[in-house]
Parts: structure tokens; C-alpha cells; sequence
């Protein structure tokens, strides 16, 4: 069935295809009108969940910590300020192996007060233990939505599904959305191996000390990396089933490619026409769509940039005293290869800022013309 | 489970490897023997308490409990509940001035219940039904009752229900007392005050009208006849202006007269224009009938303001709703009579002045400020006093009401004659028909005490409601409540108890009220009753303040899973404290406050 749907309402189709029991959030614009459409369709019976009412995004995602534990499917949506103020139980719903969704509408974090778009909120959160997928277009994240459960439950890691304020969350788009029974066949009934059971009752949560602490923390590492195959599959399998294939990292035109732009979110779409354009006027520019980010898919990376001379990486996000998240990222993945490009940084779109085909094509010919320096970010467009 | 936990043993695991740990962070094994253990210092308590309406009513009626069972649909246990402690619903349901209502809990969040409607529905349909309480039989005793008003009534229903014989004595030829002769018809029909002392015939009261102690029977002999005497004699004497001319015609006569007259089917002729002196609700009542007598214009004159009238503010509402002009800081001073028909009535304007002895402000004259009142007829209703004569010599008692005790007992005034109790208007207490009816029971429980030797300060303190205006006829009797669990009726619930997020704003149903220029054209009840679907709604709307009525929503709070329900059959619900922490959750959660947390008790030796 195809709509045209604003980037919010993907998330609340995808989250009523999942069949999710548990919804608990606390209203931040620009997340507010996903609640508002899932406290709808709750009351109004079309997905039997429960939404909790909460005071704050840190009591929210608390309350998914006791519906996940209870052993049923839980969701919570929220953006900048509120994703900081559930800093601390996102570390806790990883230790606690909790495969809880949550969806984030990238904005910018103050001060200065601002809601538009930005992916500074997410990155600061990249520590947690959640694993990262940003998305481009509406349907991509409806769909991520849905394999984003599939994945959490397989690894019992939760899973963080971003995406741009406005650019996306406002903005409509054709939207196919799939029919129910399909979902419920790529997506069986979540099975926990443990929940709260009265009659048996257990301990959860409790302490480990130094004896098993270290070998605990391995084994999340060890199963977040195991993430980058099992996401594989998913991908596989949801392809299969409905059609669209969204790889861990895209390549367009990165075959021929001299000089790689790498973007995520919504960016990459006006990256595309920039790639176009830049080879009519004689550049080789090819586009990487960098989707999963956590955890880092260091090979398939390698794999795209490892033979092209120069990468500029494009971050909507400022990690201050470093530069972009991203490019620090690929810089470090594609250290160990004994050739390996030069990889520039470019920061640009923070707070919503547009960022055009024009912009684009301007950052990469400053890499073209050695303009740039390797060791400090372009600020494109920065006014005088 | 209860078995098992005890004999639950923490259980060491030998793990080889980290490798076998679940999947989880979660225990391998039961954690049933993880228990509180003496760490717990205060523990929750399911403890029902007194909702502010009950401890608002002189009766002590236990308003949530029968509103529950109406709510059930129960009618017929709802007026037997009701008239446990109540002797006429269907009259109280229509006159009380619903104490109750102004300190309901409700009112904190919307409105308060429609207490009184409600009592009246079901007043209506246990009337109906002809549902009568359980009578027992009779013991050796027995009680005089004088005056077959709202306290004698109470007095010997409550004294019947105890086993006494009981003898009414009504000095008139109708019985009721003010019921009949004080309260206008069109708030109290006759019909209902026929059918409930028909019920209080048939419960085995004997009454004997036309009798008036003193003349027809001498108070000595009705000492002598009975064991207990209750003396509710009424406040009958009405209090004059002592002014000049003030008997000067039959044009100008007494309120509570003028209502009488009424009642009886003696209306006088009022002409057009009409005066009521007073601020009390006998003035109001009279300027009312007044209206429905024919009269044109009907002023009541007030000597202070509208804020110091005794008379209750509904009732005035409803009076300027129907025509009647109030005229405030106005005082009479002088009476002509212009021919047959007019009167005219010379009037000072006042003006308040310092705080008198009765904590209000006190009226003075201003002067020069005099002014003339034209009127056919004038009423003087400033207050009626109790007067009782055989007690003038015993007592050296020269009328109004008495300062007894609480257990309202007077005097034995003949050498192995009865004990003489009062109440009603001969005694101290406010003039309601509620607060009469209060006084009856009290006294019949304080004559039953007596009767067995009991220390009636001992059993007061065992039976009082609340803060002790009102005293608990089933506990008396020994009649439980309706939920069986632990109850500290002394326990007041107030408004900073309620939870009010769990509870949704609904309207109070309203009765339908015939339009005012209706009404004023005859006698008929201008209140309408509620039809069940609308009480049924109104009892929707209670909150149940401080009683169980099985919400489940401790058990869902409660962290621990500790709060379970009680076994089939059973109420409520049952705490298991081998897990239950104190944390208190279900007690703050409780919307209505029936849980309390008590102190651990805690065994020092055993520490």
C-alpha cells in the first residue's frame, strides 16, 4: 500500500507492523508527532499496546527497562535533548541485554535553542552500546523500524534508528507500507530467554563483580560485532521478502571512483546529484552511504574506500576538540590498510543549515585542488 | 508458593566457564529466599477510615457504604445500610441541609455527590418496596417518648430497634411534629411523612396523639408509667419583636404559626402585599408559602446582612429565584394600622457595629434613617424558643434550650420514676431536623447503656465517627461493616488524601427543578428525583474516601509482588510480608487513602 507519509508516521507504521506491546515516551519536537500517532492508535485499539505516560525521556526509556524485562516488545522515540537525558539507561538497557527500538529524530543540542536538524545528539550516544542506523528517505525508515527488531532480538542488543529533523520527520514522501502478515512472517513473536515470571521468581540486573564483570563486557562487545553479520542477513532476508536491500555502507559509482564523498542521512540524497554532476564536469566522484555505524563495519568500508585516493567525509555533526564523527571514524577503520586514501573532513548542514548539490560539489573540489588541508575540517560556507 | 519459600535456599551454581552465564543478567536460580527479613520498618495496612461525609453528619450515616451498594444496584441492602443509622431516609433526603455534601472530597476535583438526591432515591424506593430493618423482640423496659417530631421519632425508632416498648405521646392530633406542621409541603409532601411513620407503626411503636404531657397526662404519671422518658418537645413559643401594636390584628401573626396554619389546611388570607420579619429559615419558609398563598409582593426585612442570616443560603437562593425580595440592615420600630387591611410599619435602617456575644456583628440603629413599610399582612419569625412546662418547677426552668450532657440525660424527677432524657430544640444543639434526629439516637443509646449498666463515656468512645459528632448505631449493635478489615473510624479522610489523577471529572447530575414561576402556583415538591440510570452515575462519581472497594491498584504498583488477592470468597486482599519491603508505593498509590502504614513492631530480644 503506498502513501505519502511524513518521516514520523513511517516510524509509527513500522512500529504498529511490529506489533509492539510497550510504548513509552515523553514529547520533544521534532519527535512529538510519532507519539501522538502511536497514543492514537493505542487508545483507539488499532495496536494493542500499552502507552505509558511518562515525566521525562530518562523515566521513559526507565519504563521500557521493565516492559523489555517483562519480555515483551518495547519502543521509544525521542531527539536531542530527551536522547541526553536517557544517557544513563541507555548504558543500562545494553548491560542489561534489553532489545529495545528507539527511534531518534537527529537534532542539533543547545544552547543555542535549536530543532532542526543535526546529528551531534546521536553521536554523543554512540558509546552506549546501541547499535546505529541512520537513515535517508521515509521508506527507509519504516523499514529500518521493522529490521531493527529483528536485529535487536537476534543479538539481544538494542537498536537506535536515526534520522534528520524536518529534512525527514516533516517532510512527506511516497511511502510503500507493507501489509501485516508479511511483517508478521519476517518478524516472528518476540521469545525472551529470560522474563519475569511470578512463579519462579529471579534477580535481574544484579551485581557481578570483578570475576565475571570483564568476561560480561566481552560478551557484549563480541555479540555488537557479531551485529555486522547478522545485520547482513536481515538485510538479506527483508530484501527477500519486501524488495529493498539496505546494505550496512552503500557504494554508488564508487567503481571508477578517484575521489569517494561520504555521507549519512539525508545529505546523501543531494550527494547523489552532486556525484552526477561532478562528472560532467569531469570528476570521478563516487557517493558512500554510511548507514550502520554501530557497530563500525570496519572490512565493508575498507572494502569501498581502501582503492580510491581521496575521501572527504561530510558530517551534519561537530564533535568539538576533534572535528567530524564520522571521518575520525573512517580515518581510524582505514588505518591499518598499508595504502590507504587520503581522507579529508568537512563539516556542514549543523542546525538544519541546507547543504546543496552546490555545496557538495564546492567541498569536494576544494579536495579536488588541494586546496583543503587533511588536518582541519573544511567549514564550507562559513560566513564571514 | 508460601511453602516452598521458606525451605528456598540460595544455591550456589558451579559454573565452569563464564560461558554458561544466561544470556541475561539475570539469577540462575529461585529468588524466593531472598527474604525482607527484618530490614522492613513501617509496613502498608489495608485500614478503612471515615470519609468526610460520614463525619459530617450529625447522624453519622454511612454514606460511601450504602452509595457502594447502590451502585451494585442493591437498593434494597442500600436503604437498610441507610437505615442503620438513620430512622427516614426519604424525609432527610428531602429537608437535610447536607452537611455531608459541603465537605464531600469530591468537590476537590469537580463538584461534590448529590448526597441528598441520592439518600431521597433511595428513601423513595425503600418506601415503596415496604423494606423494614429487622425488629427484635421486646425486653422489660420501656420508654416514654414526648413529641413525635424528628428526635422523638428518632428516639423511639433507634429505642425500638434496642427492644424497648416504646409510647409516643403528640399533643396535636397529627404526628410529625415540625415534619408536618413547621416544613412547608412543597418540601416535605405529607404523603411521605404519612407513609414513614406508617413503617414505624409497624415496627411496634405505639402513639397516642392528642396527648399533651402536662395537661391530658400528668408528667408524673408518665414518669412513673415508664422506665425512660425522651423529651422532645420542639421550640413552639415564637419570639416577639416587643414592640408596640405587635398584636394589635389578626393581619400580623407569628411565622412558625403562619406555617402551621398552612400545613393544617387553615391558610389565612394574606392579601397582596407581604412582610416577613426575620432572617432565619422560618422567615424564609413563611415568605415562600406566602408567594403560594397568592401574595404579590413578599419582603422579608433582615436587621443585619445577608451574611449573618441563620437561614441556610439554598433556601434563600432558591426564595429570590421565586420573587421574594430580601431587605437587609432593617429593623422594625413601630406598627400602625391604616383601617382593616394595612399595616404600616415604621423601620430604622442599621448598620453593623462591633462583634456581639453570638460572634456576629451586631446591628445598630442609624440615624434618622426611618422609613415606612406598607403591608396586608406581617410575619414576625425571629426565632422560636423551647419551652417544656412540667419542667419549670423541677428545674426552675423558664424555657429555651437546655445545656445537658452529652448523653443528654436531664433529670429524675420522681423518686423511682423514669430517667428523663431530651433532645431536639429543647436542648443545645443546632435547630435542623438532622441535628434533632442525631440527638434521638444518641439518646437511645445512652438509655440502652443504662438500661444494661454500661459506661455510656466508654461506649461513645468505642462507637464515635470520626471526630465524635456522630456515633455508629451498627457498631453498637454490633453489626459489622461493610468490609470486613480492619477500620479506624476515627480517621478523617481529607481532600490532601485523595489521589485525584485517578479520578476522571464528571458532572453532578442534577435533578430536574420545576421553573419558579411555577412552583409559587401551589404546594407540590418543586425538587424532582433521580431515575436510576442518573443515580446510578452519581454514585459512579464517588470516590469511596478511605474504604477498600478492590481498584487492584496496589496489586499492580506493588514492586515486589507482595500484594495479592485475597482467596475466592474473601475481600480484599492479602499482603505478603516475607517480600513486601515498606517501600510504601500501594499506600501513595492508593487513589482513596484505605491504606495506612504502621510501624514494625519490632521484638528487641529477637535483634
Amino acid at each position: 500500500m503506498r502513501r505519502v507519509i511524513k518521516g514520523n508516521h513511517a516510524v509509527s507504521h513500522g512500529v504498529r507492523l511490529s506489533r509492539v506491546k510497550v510504548i513509552s515516551a515523553y514529547p520533544i519536537t521534532p519527535q512529538t508527532t510519532i507519539v501522538e500517532e502511536l497514543s492514537e492508535l493505542c487508545a483507539s485499539g488499532a495496536l494493542d499496546a500499552k502507552f505509558i505516560k511518562v515525566e521525562s525521556e530518562h523515566s521513559a526509556l526507565a519504563a521500557l527497562v521493565g516492559s523489555a524485562t517483562a519480555g515483551v516488545r518495547s519502543f521509544t522515540a525521542t531527539s536531542s535533548q530527551g536522547l541526553l537525558l536517557m544517557h544513563e539507561v541507555l548504558h543500562w538497557v545494553c548491560g542489561a541485554r534489553l532489545p529495545i527500538v528507539l527511534a531518534n529524530v537527529n537534532r542539533a543540542v543547545g544552547a543555542g535553542w535549536n530543532i532542526w536538524a543535526d546529528q551531534t545528539d546521536s553521536i554523543s550516544q554512540r558509546d552506549t552500546g546501541w547499535i546505529q542506523i541512520y537513515c535517508e528517505s521515509n521508506q527507509e525508515v519504516l523499514d529500518s523500524i521493522i529490521m531493527a527488531y529483528k536485529l535487536a532480538e537476534r543479538l539481544l542488543t538494542p537498536v537506535m534508528v536515526s534520522y534528520d529533523a524536518f529534512f525527514l520527520s516533516h517532510t512527506s514522501e511516497v511511502v510503500d507500507i507493507p501489509v501485516q502478515e508479511k511483517v508478521d512472517e519476517f518478524l516472528p513473536p518476540y521469545e525472551p530467554p529470560y522474563k519475569i515470571d511470578f512463579s519462579d521468581p529471579r534477580m535481574f540486573g544484579g551485581m557481578i563483580g570483578p570475576e565475571v564483570y570483564y568476561e560480561e563486557r566481552y560478551r557484549i562487545y563480541r555479540d555488537m560485532m557479531a551485529a555486522i553479520e547478522a545485520y547482513g542477513e536481515i538485510c538479506d532476508e527483508f530484501g527477500d521478502a519486501f524488495g529493498r536491500r539496505y546494505m550496512a555502507a552503500e557504494p554508488y559509482m564508487i567503481d571508477d571512483a578517484d575521489i569517494v564523498v561520504v555521507t549519512a542521512g539525508t545529505i546523501t540524497s543531494v550527494a547523489r546529484i552532486a556525484v552526477e554532476e561532478a562528472r560532467q564536469k569531469g570528476i570521478n566522484l563516487g557517493l558512500m552511504k554510511l548507514r550502520l555505524f554501530r557497530p563500525v563495519p570496519h572490512e565493508l568500508w575498507r572494502e569501498l574506500l581502501g582503492d580510491v585516493s581521496k575521501v572527504v567525509v561530510i558530517d551534519r555533526n561537530l564533535v568539538s576538540g576533534l572535528g567530524g564523527a564520522f571521518a575520525s571514524e573512517i580515518r581510524s577503520a582505514l588505518f591499518p590498510l598499508e595504502s590507504r586514501p587520503k581522507v579529508y573532513s568537512a563539516i556542514a548542514g549543523l542546525g538544519g543549515r541546507d547543504v546543496t548539490p552546490a555545496d557538495v560539489l564546492g567541498i569536494v573540489q576544494q579536495v579536488v585542488g588541494e586546496e583543503a588541508d587533511v588536518d582541519v575540517p573544511i567549514f564550507w560556507g562559513l560566513k564571514e | 508458593m508460601k511453602g516452598e519459600k521458606r525451605s528456598a535456599k540460595a544455591k550456589r551454581y558451579e559454573l565452569k566457564s563464564w560461558r554458561e552465564f544466561p544470556l541475561m543478567n539475570v539469577s540462575l536460580g529461585t529468588m524466593l529466599h531472598n527474604l525482607t527479613g527484618s530490614w522492613r520498618f513501617i509496613k502498608p495496612i489495608y485500614e478503612d477510615k471515615t470519609p468526610p461525609c460520614q463525619n459530617a453528619c450529625p447522624c453519622g450515616n454511612d454514606i460511601e457504604a450504602w452509595i457502594r451498594l447502590l451502585q451494585a444496584d442493591k437498593v434494597d441492602r442500600a436503604y437498610l445500610h441507610l437505615k442503620r443509622e438513620e430512622p427516614f431516609p426519604a424525609v432527610l433526603g428531602r429537608v437535610c441541609f447536607r452537611f455531608c455534601e459541603d465537605q464531600c472530597n469530591r468537590a476537590g476535583l469537580d463538584e461534590s455527590i448529590s448526597i441528598r438526591e441520592l439518600e431521597r432515591y433511595v428513601g423513595d424506593k425503600g418506601l415503596e418496596a415496604g423494606i423494614q430493618p429487622e425488629v427484635p423482640s421486646y425486653h422489660n423496659k420501656s420508654l416514654g417518648v414526648v413529641g413525635s417530631g424528628p428526635s422523638g421519632m428518632s428516639a423511639a425508632y433507634f429505642a425500638r430497634l434496642l427492644g424497648f416498648h416504646v409510647t409516643v405521646y403528640e399533643a396535636y392530633d397529627v404526628l410529625g411534629g415540625l415534619l408536618r406542621t413547621g416544613i412547608p409541603h412543597y418540601r416535605l409532601p405529607n404523603r411521605i411523612v404519612e407513609a414513614e411513620f406508617e413503617l414505624l407503626k409497624k415496627m411496634g411503636i405505639e402513639f397516642r396523639e392528642g396527648i399533651r404531657i402536662g395537661k391530658e397526662i400528668p408528667f408524673e404519671r408518665l414518669c412513673q408509667e415508664h422506665d425512660y422518658v425522651f423529651l422532645g418537645p420542639g421550640a413552639h413559643k415564637c419570639r416577639v419583636l416587643g414592640i408596640e401594636d405587635e398584636e394589635a390584628g389578626p393581619q400580623i401573626m407569628p411565622g412558625l404559626e403562619f406555617l402551621k396554619k398552612v400545613a393544617l389546611g387553615f391558610a389565612p388570607d394574606v392579601g397582596r402585599r407581604v412582610t416577613i420579619v426575620g432572617g432565619g429559615n422560618t422567615a424564609v419558609d413563611a415568605a415562600r408559602t406566602a408567594l403560594r398563598l397568592g401574595a404579590h409582593e413578599v419582603t422579608v426585612i433582615y436587621r443585619r446582612s445577608e451574611a449573618e442570616m441563620p437561614a441556610h443560603p439554598e433556601e434563600v437562593r432558591e426564595a429570590r429565584e421565586e420573587g421574594v425580595k430580601f431587605r437587609f440592615l432593617a429593623s422594625p420600630e413601630k406598627i400602625e394600622l391604616r383601617g382593616k387591611e394595612t399595616i404600616e410599619l415604621l423601620c430604622t435602617e442599621m448598620e453593623l457595629g462591633p462583634i456581639d456575644e453570638s460572634g456576629r456583628r451586631k446591628p445598630v440603629k442609624k440615624k434618622g434613617s426611618v422609613f415606612t413599610v406598607h403591608t396586608d399582612t406581617m410575619i414576625v419569625a425571629i426565632g422560636e424558643t423551647a419551652s417544656f412546662p412540667p419542667l419549670n418547677e423541677l428545674l426552675d426552668y423558664k424555657g429555651g434550650p437546655l445545656d445537658v450532657s452529652e448523653e443528654l440525660f436531664v433529670i429524675m424527677p420522681f423518686e423511682g420514676g423514669a430517667k428523663v432524657y431530651a433532645g431536639g430544640d429543647l436542648i443545645n444543639i443546632p435547630h435542623t431536623v438532622v441535628h434533632a434526629v442525631a440527638s434521638g439516637k444518641r439518646a437511645a443509646v445512652a438509655i440502652d447503656c443504662d438500661r444494661r449498666g454500661a459506661n455510656f463515656d466508654e461506649v461513645l468512645s468505642e462507637i464515635s465517627i470520626g471526630e465524635g459528632q456522630g456515633l455508629s448505631f451498627s457498631r453498637y449493635v454490633g453489626l459489622g461493616p461493610l468490609n470486613p478489615v480492619r477500620q479506624d473510624p476515627r480517621k478523617v479522610v481529607k481532600k490532601e488524601n485523595i489521589v485525584y489523577d485517578y479520578f476522571d471529572k464528571a458532572s453532578r447530575v442534577s435533578v430536574p427543578v420545576r421553573k419558579p414561576h411555577e412552583r409559587t402556583k401551589d404546594f407540590e415538591p418543586y425538587l424532582g428525583t433521580m431515575d436510576k440510570v442518573q443515580a446510578v452515575s452519581e454514585c459512579n462519581r464517588c470516590i469511596h474516601c478511605g474504604r477498600c472497594i478492590e481498584c487492584d491498584n496496589c496489586l499492580v504498583f506493588c514492586p515486589d509482588v507482595s500484594i495479592l488477592p485475597a482467596d475466592t470468597g474473601s475481600f480484599g486482599y492479602v499482603i505478603d510480608y516475607d517480600y513486601c519491603k515498606g517501600c510504601g508505593i500501594c499506600f501513595t498509590e492508593c487513589p482513596r487513602f484505605a491504606i495506612s502504614m504502621v510501624d514494625e513492631e519490632v521484638d528487641v530480644k529477637e535483634v
